[in-house]
């Protein structure tokens, strides 16, 4: 049977250009993705910090 | 009494023996003494090795199909794909993205690696194998034994037997194939470089992360769902949190019970007939040459990122890219310490050594949509 050496050439660069694609992109939303969960988390205790000598101050007036 | 005899003797398996199940005990015993006495991967190798040796017992009829039972477990489990994705939903529970996750770059290593799987794809074409055969070969490379298996089904289902015990007799030898290339593909300064601290990884990043890692490949390639799929979810089941039960028996009782489905299956279609042929010697000679050139493609991937990087990698790790889990970070480890005593490579090669595991099922997914 011939082989189809243009099927061949497609499968070889689709694959590897394929295969780089989905992982850089892969890469991208993860980087993304913790820096806006880094973000929010950071978010949640600067506000935590900021309330807790709220709570303290109503806490000795109590 | 002795026409009973007679009719013993001739309805027996005796009778129908051939050479060729003589010598595919001889491979069975050989392969049931690495597994027990060698312990190359022995919970697979030990129900592939009896497998083999019970198929190739004439008149046992295991794998008739319709009637016999391991064609059963063979038909229900492999070519209607059940059992590779359930491994993977086990593997999904016990992997942990956290290393890959704290550097996201990783994931370039875990796909450097699969170029070697192409260039094995070529050299099988050139060897005369057909397309669909040459891909089944090339996913060796990726050292993941699910996914050669998932892929041969599809692909090539006459060579699952030779795939799947190459892949898996490969990944036993990690420590044995891929140090050499190591060594020759980068300098001893190269393997002593000490890589930065990695930053800690909260639990809602490691939440996120099979969720996003899901989505986006089954979106890109929808061949890759039901690995990628079940990966993923057994992983959201770990890091939940929430549902330790099915964590405990996705990565146990299934993923031992699966196994030895798997490994019976997979030794049943060894037979004389479908296994001893020139064709399969050359599987096993293209299965270690794409092993090493997906090894040697992880390290050019690591050394070429150093070229743009500010906190130099030690390129050692590109060579975990391929997705022998754990044991390919273990062996650049091993390989990092003797350069470099003070050097701690565990985990760090952890990060390309999982990204190996989604950048083979991408790879499996594109040949499978270019070729299937």
């Amino acid at each position: 049977m011939e082989t189809d050496w243009s099927k061949v050439l497609e499968v070889f660069g689709s694959g590897i250009i394929g295969v780089f694609m989905v992982m850089f992109l892969l890469q991208i939303l993860t980087q993304l993705s913790t820096r806006v969960i880094d973000f929010v988390e950071n978010m949640g205790k600067g506000n935590a910090v900021v309330s807790a000598p709220k709570e303290a101050v109503a806490k000795e007036k109590a | 009494m002795l026409d009973i005899l007679r009719e013993l003797i001739f309805t027996s398996g005796f009778v129908s023996l051939t050479g060729g199940n003589i010598v595919m005990w001889v491979i069975s015993f050989v392969l049931l003494y690495l597994a027990i006495k060698k312990q190359y991967e022995p919970l697979l190798l030990l129900p592939i090795a009896f497998g083999i040796l019970v198929v190739n017992l004439p008149l046992t009829f295991l794998m008739d199909p319709e009637h016999g039972l391991l064609w059963f477990f063979y038909h229900y489990g492999i070519e209607l794909d059940i059992i590779p994705p359930l491994i993977f939903l086990g593997l999904g529970a016990m992997i942990d993205f956290g290393p890959l996750i704290s550097n996201p770059k990783m994931l370039l290593l875990g796909a450097g690696a699969q170029a070697g799987l192409y260039v094995t794809f070529f050299a099988a074409v050139l060897f005369g194998f057909d397309l669909q055969e040459a891909g089944s070969i090339a996913i060796i490379g990726g050292a993941d034994g699910p996914t050669t298996i998932y892929l041969t089904s599809k692909l090539a289902p006459h060579l699952l037997g030779a795939t799947a015990v190459s892949a898996y007799a490969y990944m036993a030898l990690v420590p044995i194939i891929q140090p050499p290339i190591m060594k020759l593909l980068t300098t001893d300064a190269e393997r002593k470089i000490v890589m930065t601290k990695l930053r800690p990884v909260s639990k809602l990043q490691k939440i996120c992360f099979p969720i996003i890692t899901a989505m986006t490949i089954m979106l890109i390639v929808p061949p890759a769902a039901p690995l990628i799929s079940m990966l993923m979810l057994g992983n959201l089941f770990k890091e939940s949190g929430v549902v330790e039960r099915l964590t405990n028996a996705a990565s146990n009782e299934l993923m031992n019970i699966v196994t030895i489905f798997l490994g019976l299956s997979i030794g049943a279609t060894m037979t004389a007939a479908t296994f001893l042929s020139p064709k399969v010697l050359f599987i096993f000679f293209l299965g270690l040459f794409a092993f090493a050139v997906s090894t040697a493609a992880g390290l050019i991937m690591a050394k070429t990122m150093n070229l743009f990087l500010k906190d130099k990698i030690n390129p050692l790790i590109g060579a975990a890219g391929v997705s022998a889990v754990p044991m390919a970070a273990r062996c650049v480890h091993k390989v990092g310490s003797e350069a470099n005593r003070r050097n701690y490579l565990l985990m760090f090669a952890m990060g390309p050594n999982v990204a190996g595991v989604i950048g083979t099922v991408v790879a499996a997914a594109i040949l499978l949509k270019n070729l299937g």
